[in-house]
């Protein structure tokens, strides 16, 4: 299992009155923001970071935009000055949300120049974004992963032709000359990531061989890797824990109580993000007919919860760490005891060769946020590179 | 439930009711709920022809459409395969700018054309908002702009069979397929009203809190000899909200073509 560091880079100083409104993200309005304390922070998560590269850690960065939740509105940007800052570290982009970006095109320019620069350090995510993604970017949430699908085949092809220009006809995009310069170092393309909740997401990337990635959520995690490795086997090859990713928030201390008040810290993001005006939460067209029948019925009032490993429902918003802990949304406590709840979560899932380490959610201070960084790099990362596929998975 | 055809090769549920002169209605965003009393109102004095646009109801939507224009043609082929003559074109909300898109290509099959709070056009300037922005307010604030009387719009989705509900799923998609960038409207529409050379009459709830009158008049000003009347007690669906006022609104205006 690698390691991939990452934060949201938040504006959290903004999230009382967020809250307060009920809203922390698409009509929050930006006055709620000091430009010049954005700046700090950006500055100090930066560096957390470059600290990565330091104790062995891959990084990885995403982006969301108008909200008080995420400061990194591209992906690109961010990674651009951490591949400057950075030796070793590979640098995941997860990723640009292609479903709503007018130029895919400009996506795949912008991953070749990062590769350049970076000596063939980048790992390239093509996601869909989240459903309040999409007002901020204006896209049509009608026939979005149809959308998707012709970008990410797009991409695909301005990444690895070398012989162009092509010219592409599409149902969403039209090009005459697509011949992007500078091209990958990694060829055919920088290896690719997709992001998903359900079991057809795990079908779909395992079609195409991509690292599939979920957050947050055990139980919806392990169907959705089951459905990959059994239709990867439909297709002829064997789907390792290297095509399975999973994020989860890691507190880790010298004590297990400084690990869980870290944890607790983090988790303030997770208890945090999902508070959006209800409108924005599910455009018409991004969730499924099916997913959309169970929403009417269950009424307006519903909120959507996880469940923990007993089928009990747990509410994000109002979670303890412990609850946390149980939907194995959060990893928590020694080097030994974050360790052996990882290695157990890696059994229960049938071997994941990917944590996206959450490490700093916005509340937690630099300090705290550096020692969590570098005792999970040098007490924990090394240990769970060791972890493989689980023995009873390998014999199925 | 409706009778089914295909048109273009387009697969269609249309509702049909009564007798008289031919009204081919189009329906709102919404959805068609023919089973409201408006239908029944309507198909006292005259043959009803509704269809569930592609996408709602029973009809399904191809794969290659996905734009107002392909709406207009399709009803435009069935105008043509129903045979229509001297017809009323009438459309609601969503339905009207599909209407006029229609009547700005061609009237022949139609003697009139009736609009009842349509979107379709663009009016005021780059920061002005002529249509709410239905898909950033609340269902609760939708409703409040919507109807004159709330309550009298409530649906229980709890109490919905779930191929009733997977028909609205699939119609909300289906709405933002075609409206949602430009926001329910085309830019250029307004400036080819001037074509329509049929006797049109607009519809108004007083009370519409989605679309205002003075966005009708817009509509008004830029069809030639066009006419508008406004229902009382009444917000963005009149026809759903007064069935008797807009029938009987519907026939003084049918009367007189």
């Amino acid at each position: 299992m690698r390691t991939w560091y990452f934060s949201e880079m938040a504006y959290h100083p903004a999230w009382d009155r967020g809250l307060a409104r009920g809203s922390l993200r698409v009509n929050f309005p930006s006055e709620n923001l000091d430009p010049v304390e954005a700046g700090t922070l950006l500055n100090r998560y930066l560096d957390e970071f470059a600290l990565c590269d330091e104790v062995g850690l891959d990084i990885m960065v995403n982006e969301h935009h108008s909200t008080a939740t995420c400061m990194t509105v591209s992906v690109p940007m961010a990674l651009s000055i951490i591949a400057r800052e950075t030796k070793k570290a590979r640098l995941l982009s997860l990723g640009n949300p292609i479903a709503n970006r007018p130029d895919p095109v400009r996506v795949a320019e912008e991953m070749a120049w990062l590769d350049c620069l970076s000596g063939g350090r980048i790992e390239m995510g093509l996601v869909k974004g989240a459903p309040y993604e999409i007002a901020p970017a204006n896209s049509n949430p009608g026939r979005l992963m149809r959308r998707y699908w012709e970008a990410h085949d797009l991409i695909i092809k301005a990444l690895s032709t070398t012989t162009g220009p092509f010219s592409w006809e599409g149902e969403f995009f039209q090009y005459r000359a697509v011949n992007i310069w500078p091209r990958p170092i990694q060829q055919p393309t920088p290896p690719i990531w997709m992001t998903g909740m359900s079991v057809e997401t795990g079908t779909l990337a395992a079609e195409r061989g991509h690292v599939v990635g979920t957050l947050l959520s055990g139980g919806l995690a392990k169907p959705m890797f089951q459905a990959y490795r059994k239709r990867a086997r439909e297709l002829g090859w064997e789907a390792g824990p290297d095509r399975m990713a999973y994020a989860a928030i890691i507190g880790v201390g010298n004590t297990r109580e400084e690990g869980l008040r870290r944890a607790d810290t983090i988790a303030d993001y997770v208890r945090t993000a999902p508070v959006v005006f209800e409108p924005f939460t599910n455009p018409p067209g991004y969730n499924s007919v099916g997913a959309n029948v169970a929403m009417l019925k269950a009424g307006p009032r519903a909120h959507r919860m996880v469940t923990d490993r007993n089928g009990v429902p747990i509410d994000h918003r109002t979670a303890t760490v412990q609850q946390f802990m149980d939907t194995e949304t959060v990893f928590a406590g020694t080097p030994d005891d974050v360790f052996n709840q990882l290695k157990a979560f890696n059994e229960r899932m049938g071997g994941v060769g990917h944590l996206l380490f959450f490490g700093q959610g916005g509340q937690m201070n630099h300090q705290d946020a550096k020692a969590n960084i570098s005792l999970f790099g040098k007490e924990v990362a090394p240990r769970l590179l060791e972890l493989g596929m689980p023995e009873q998975v390998a014999a199925e | 439930m409706g009778r089914h055809v295909t048109v273009s090769g387009v697969h269609l549920e249309i509702e049909e009711k009564g007798q008289g002169r031919p009204i081919l209605f189009l329906h709102p965003g919404e959805g068609l709920q023919a089973g409201r009393a408006w239908f029944d109102r309507l198909a006292d004095n005259h043959r009803v022809i509704a269809p569930h646009h592609p996408g709602f109801g029973g009809s399904v939507l191809p794969d290659w459409m996905g734009t107002v224009d392909d709406l207009a043609y399709l009803y435009l082929d069935l105008a043509a395969e129903l045979k229509l003559d001297n017809a009323v074109l009438a459309g609601a909300c969503f339905g009207g700018w599909v209407a006029a898109e229609m009547a700005v290509r061609n009237t022949n099959r139609f003697a009139g054309l009736l609009l009842t709070a349509p979107f379709g056009i663009k009016v005021g300037g780059v920061l002005d908002r002529d249509i709410i922005d239905m898909h950033a307010i609340s269902r609760a604030e939708f409703m409040r702009r919507a109807w004159a009387d709330p309550t009298k719009g409530e649906i229980d989705y709890t109490r919905l069979a779930d191929t009733e509900l997977a028909g609205i799923a699939r119609g909300r998609e289906t709405l933002a397929v075609f409206g949602w960038k430009p926001y329910m409207h085309n830019p250029r529409l307004k400036r080819w009203l001037h074509r329509i050379d049929i006797p049109t009459h607009l519809i108004w709830g007083e009370q519409d809190g989605i679309v205002s009158t003075a966005y009708g008049e817009a509509w008004k000003s830029d069809i030639p000899n066009a006419t508008m009347e406004t229902i009382p007690n009444a917000g963005h669906y009149p026809h759903w909200e007064q069935p008797d006022g807009f029938a009987s609104r519907t026939l003084a205006f049918t009367a007189r073509l």
